[in-house]
């Protein structure tokens, strides 16, 4: 659970920041989603780009945390070490 | 830094073991006193802001609105647009500044009266120790086996953290889409889904927060937590455990001449403790968990009257006045330091600046944009053409009539309208045919000016740059 927060919270924190940054500067409606306009509402825009930043920073958490594993944490999941 | 030993991650002993110490639940005992008091003036205050701001009407539209929708931000008599987001930053900045400030002077007053998590978790409480009762009560139910009372007590408890974290939500979600058409589709349930999600996320994270996370929030989630000390200097104010009055701390009968038996002050009956939210003993120290809300001053003074001590065992105070006995005079003699002067001179700077810009902010916007889709091309009488977009952005709160006029070439002149009309706070785009004789510029892009001028105020006026291509 602590490892699941570690991930998810800064990452949430983070997305907040980049959301905020980026609809600052662009307006939704003047995105292209492969090649279309974009014709959701800007509330959906908003919203799924706000879930879209914070699973990007999520993923990069989550290769953090799987980095920092310590060497003997590695080693007895690939049961070299005994 | 200093040199570490290597570390031996060789041991199995090691990996097997859990770096997290397990978390014992906090069960804060109430308290009264002046600063439950001003605690809960603070909870009152920041609520009432909170919950009524976005029902106030103001010029026929919600007063406080940051409508995403329509990209417009409403505070008050001002409008705020994206291109005003220089605005938004300064004011991050001064807020940042002045938590700098309070800071350094009071320590951390912002996380102990002021801070979201530190309120609601105050009226979560509340509900539960109306519902469950208090500390030792909210203890024997916890270790109970479940019951009917037990259930229905339960029931309620959620059932009232839930509304109030759904009025949150929704209160939450009003700030961003006018709130009195949400609350009639919320009615009729005809929310739109994105504004029942976030109504749902935000309730859902106050309940979360508040009711179970709580001072897990402080200690493990909040940065400002984690740097607020770099603000914190000898002098700086801070919930203080007067160690050389308290100790050595123990037991005693009242009355008794305890200097006499060797005793400080402090009698150790952990009521500092009991009710603090974070569960920490003061008497340790300054610690990064501690909030600075002051609990445990309330709580101790009680037990010192009681004991016919004076008050103030623990109490805020500064490292320095601790140190060296000082009184409220020379702590107050010592708040305006060098750090302290210079976060206020950089504050008032930022803030005069701010205002400044606020009261000169020109009402109009002009932006220009060629259209891409017809270059220049010939039209009638052998004159080349170019066509514009323009956008007039009426920032004031009131119908105006602008003049727009252009220049920068011999001869040129516009088809369409001289003269436009733009509602209050709206951007309206209108179709600008620019002439040229053909002659009369240089091959490729010549700069050329639009000029929109209010016709009310001639003050009010844009003079905006634009290139005509001549082939």
């Amino acid at each position: 659970m602590q490892k699941l927060l570690s991930i998810l919270w800064p990452s949430f924190l983070v997305a907040g920041i980049a959301e905020g940054l980026f609809f600052t500067l662009i307006d939704p409606q003047e995105l292209y989603l492969l090649g279309e306009p974009v014709r959701l509402s800007r509330m959906a825009t908003y919203s799924l780009g706000f879930l879209c930043f914070w699973a990007i920073c999520a993923a990069s958490s989550l290769v953090t945390w799987y980095l920092l594993r310590s060497a003997a944490e590695v080693n007895r999941r690939v049961g070299a070490v005994h | 830094m200093a040199a570490t030993p290597p570390q031996q991650t060789e041991s199995p002993a090691f990996a097997e073991q859990s770096l997290y110490e397990v978390q014992q639940k906090v069960y804060p005992r109430a308290v009264t006193g002046t600063f439950a008091q001003w605690r809960w003036s603070m909870a009152w205050l920041t609520q009432v802001l909170y919950y009524g701001l976005c029902w106030l009407p103001w010029n026929g539209r919600q007063a406080v609105l940051f409508d995403l929708a329509e990209r417009k931000f409403y505070i008050f008599g001002l409008v705020f647009w994206p291109q005003d987001v220089i605005f938004l930053a300064v004011l991050l900045i001064i807020s940042a500044y002045s938590l700098f400030l309070f800071t350094a002077v009071g320590g951390r007053l912002w996380c102990g009266y002021a801070c979201p998590q530190t309120v609601y978790t105050e009226i979560f409480l509340w509900i539960e120790r109306k519902i469950e009762g208090d500390r030792s009560a909210r203890m024997k139910l916890d270790a109970a086996v479940m019951s009917r009372r037990k259930f229905f007590l339960r029931v309620a408890k959620h059932g009232a953290w839930g509304l109030l974290a759904l009025w949150t939500g929704f209160t939450f979600v009003g700030y961003f889409t006018p709130i009195k058409t949400l609350w009639t589709s919320a009615w009729s349930f005809s929310l739109g889904p994105w504004e029942a999600f976030w109504i749902f996320f935000y309730g859902g994270f106050t309940y979360l927060f508040a009711g179970h996370l709580r001072e897990q929030v402080c200690k493990h989630m909040c940065p400002y937590a984690r740097f607020q000390g770099v603000m914190f200097d000898p002098d700086t104010l801070t919930v203080t455990y007067d160690v050389t009055r308290g100790e050595p701390r123990g037991a005693r009968k009242k009355g008794i001449d305890y200097r006499a038996a060797g005793l400080g002050d402090c009698v150790d009956c952990s009521i500092c403790v009991q009710v603090c939210p974070t569960g920490i003993d003061i008497r340790n120290g300054l610690q990064y968990e501690c909030i600075g809300c002051a609990a445990c001053i309330d709580g101790c003074d009680q037990v010192m009257e009681k004991m016919g001590y004076p008050k103030g065992l623990i109490r805020y105070s500064t490292e320095r006045a601790i140190e060296s006995h000082w009184g409220w005079k020379e702590i107050i003699a010592h708040v305006l330091r060098p750090r302290v002067l210079l976060y206020s001179a950089i504050l008032w700077a930022i803030i005069i600046a701010f205002v400044w810009g606020l009261a000169t902010r020109l009402p109009l916007r002009v932006d220009v944009i060629r259209d891409r889709a017809i270059l220049a091309r010939e039209v009638e009488g052998g004159l080349m053409e170019n066509v514009y977009r323009l956008h007039v952005m009426n920032v004031s709160e009131a119908a105006h009539r602008y003049a727009v006029s252009v220049s920068g070439l011999p001869g040129i002149d516009m088809e369409g309208d001289h003269i436009v009309e733009v509602p209050p706070a709206v951007d309206k785009v209108f179709t600008i045919q620019v002439r040229v004789p053909p002659d009369n510029g240089k091959k490729g892009a010549n700069v050329i000016y639009f000029d929109v001028k209010s016709l009310a105020d001639e003050r009010v006026a844009v003079h905006e740059k634009a290139t005509f291509l001549l082939p």
